[in-house]
């Protein structure tokens, strides 16, 4: 099977900074991808790299069978970027939601705005991706009323509604309260379980060991192991996966 | 257990209540200090003697047959006052956008025009516009004059406004909107505006309230008749500047009164809203 997401020597520089360093993967159709590592291995920054909110200084990325070279300009290659973002969901540690519009404009504005899609249509979908999220109930609410996890939800349900090919998620769980992560996790695990490809960036070991079909580290801005949970967890091969490892358990999750 | 909870209630609601009394009596003397206030200032104009010291003898026959006179001018005051908030606006959020461009001539556009404008006086770009422009065969009427020099001076002080709201708005918003494929015009016009407008508002509200009192700098063209330009024309006339100056002052006092009540409202309304 052709791999859905493909990232070719990816370079990617903060000022002189290396925090991508040559970096390749492959992510086949429907694969649930864990990106584990330090704070500062680059974890995060390749995860933007893929629909472009950051950057790369070189290399290729390619998404559906679209590539974007990062040595390319102009109107083309702003154009290549833009059917990326519409082929990538993309999930926030912030959330990120629209402060401004209700739970169901946040939902529709993607759709409606960008994809110029029918309002009702739009809200028919919306409407079936918050249900599934369990935030249909908060359908007319503004976010501010809403709890973290439920913002994450709707926030979920929000790139879920531009239909993408593939789910970005950074750090979904990291600014939620300890009691509030399973409400997304179970969510993510569902979007799993529908078939979505996806690519997290997590702390959550759990999550990774039970969802995951690979699990990746990251350390320095290269990938220093790529194994399935089961074997990663049990016979971590780099002394740096060890570490990390056993850091996340002694940390108790 | 059940009289303890109720015993902790009945003392949480005696520090309310205190707390309350506290609130309301210093609202109490706030109010009964400026009424003192205005009973002195109103003495001081009253003609009245204590022994040999006599107070402002004011002609009070000449207030009661100008009132209706300068208080005409009311209407011209917020009319060019609205006409001018409205033109300061529009050139201050362009500014604003301008300042946050990459393409540099707009950028030096907007930091230039800022620049100018904020480097010279009110006063004179009000005559610069009214009797500088006409020996280019450029002739102004009075309101245009005014409402052009008032429109472009507060446009650039208010852009300032409008910058710190657009950057108010955080950079994860901006990121949301590019990650569902938002082009730049769209996340303004979709995501950042419609916030930033929120921040901006209650400060437009304090510029309004200046605004309509530097309209009087309009006076000075002789051809807008707004409060000023009546209080000065039947003071000389008559030479009673002093009652016709303090009869403008005070409309233009309870109309900022009036005013900053209006915005109170206004600022409590948004900060109850969805954000």
């Amino acid at each position: 099977m052709a791999p859905i997401v493909r990232i070719s020597n990816l370079d990617k520089y903060f000022g002189r900074l290396h925090v991508l360093k040559n970096v390749s993967l492959e992510v086949q159709p429907r694969e649930v991808i864990c990106l584990i590592g330090r704070s500062g291995s680059g974890k995060s920054t390749l995860l933007r790299c893929i629909n472009f909110l950051e950057e790369p200084s070189g290399g290729s990325i390619e998404v559906d069978g679209l590539t974007v070279h990062s040595h390319e300009r102009g109107n083309e290659h702003r154009q290549r970027i833009h059917e990326v973002r519409l082929k990538t969901g993309m999930v926030f540690q912030e959330f990120n939601l629209f402060p401004h519009m209700s739970v169901l404009q946040n939902v529709i504005e993607g759709p409606v705005t960008v994809k110029g899609m029918e309002r009702s249509e739009a809200i028919a979908l919306g409407e079936k991706n918050l249900d599934s999220v369990g935030m249909l109930f908060k359908r007319d609410e503004y976010p501010l009323r809403l709890s973290g996890g439920q913002k994450q939800r709707v926030a979920i349900a929000r790139a879920l509604t531009m239909q993408p090919r593939v789910m970005l998620f950074d750090e979904p769980t990291s600014a939620l309260d300890p009691e509030l992560i399973g409400e997304v996790l179970n969510v993510m695990k569902k979007v799993a379980k529908d078939g979505m490809t996806m690519i997290v960036v997590t702390h959550e070991m759990g999550f990774a060991r039970e969802v995951a079909d690979r699990v990746l580290v990251m350390a320095e801005g290269e990938i220093i192991e790529d194994a399935n949970p089961t074997a990663l967890f049990s016979a971590p091969k780099d002394p740096r996966t060890q570490a990390l490892i056993e850091r996340y358990r002694t940390g108790g999750r | 257990m059940d009289t303890a909870n109720s015993s902790g209630q009945s003392q949480a609601d005696l520090l309310v209540a205190v707390q309350k009394r506290k609130q309301a009596n210093f609202r109490m003397g706030v109010g009964a200090t400026w009424g003192i206030l205005l009973l002195i200032l109103i003495f001081l104009f009253s003609g009245k003697s204590i022994g040999s010291y006599q107070t402002i003898q004011l002609n009070t026959e000449f207030m009661r047959n100008n009132l209706a006179f300068i208080g005409g001018g009311l209407g011209q005051t917020l009319f060019v006052s609205i006409l001018s908030i409205l033109l300061a606006m529009l050139l201050a959020l362009l500014t604003a956008l301008g300042r946050l461009s990459t393409f540099p001539p707009i950028f030096a556009l907007s930091t230039f025009y800022v620049s100018l404008i904020r480097g010279t006086p009110l006063y004179l770009q009000i005559f610069f516009f009214f009797l500088a422009l006409p020996q280019l065969g450029i002739i102004l009427s009075g309101v245009l004059a005014g409402v052009l020099a008032l429109g472009l001076n507060y446009g650039a002080y208010m852009s300032e406004t409008f910058r710190a709201a657009l950057s108010s708005v955080g950079k994860g918003q901006r990121e949301a909107a590019t990650a569902l494929g938002m082009t730049p015009l769209q996340t303004m016009r979709r995501v950042i505006l419609p916030q930033a407008l929120r921040f901006a508002i209650p400060p437009m509200g304090n510029d309004f309230i200046s605004m309509t009192k530097d309209s009087a700098l309009v006076s000075a063209t002789g051809f807008v008749h707004e409060l000023m330009w009546r209080a000065q024309k039947v003071g000389r006339a008559q030479f009673n500047n002093l009652e016709a100056l303090l009869m403008a002052a005070m409309f233009y006092w309870v109309m900022t009164l009036l005013l900053t009540f209006l915005q109170s409202r206004l600022e409590a309304y948004l900060a109850k809203g969805d954000r």
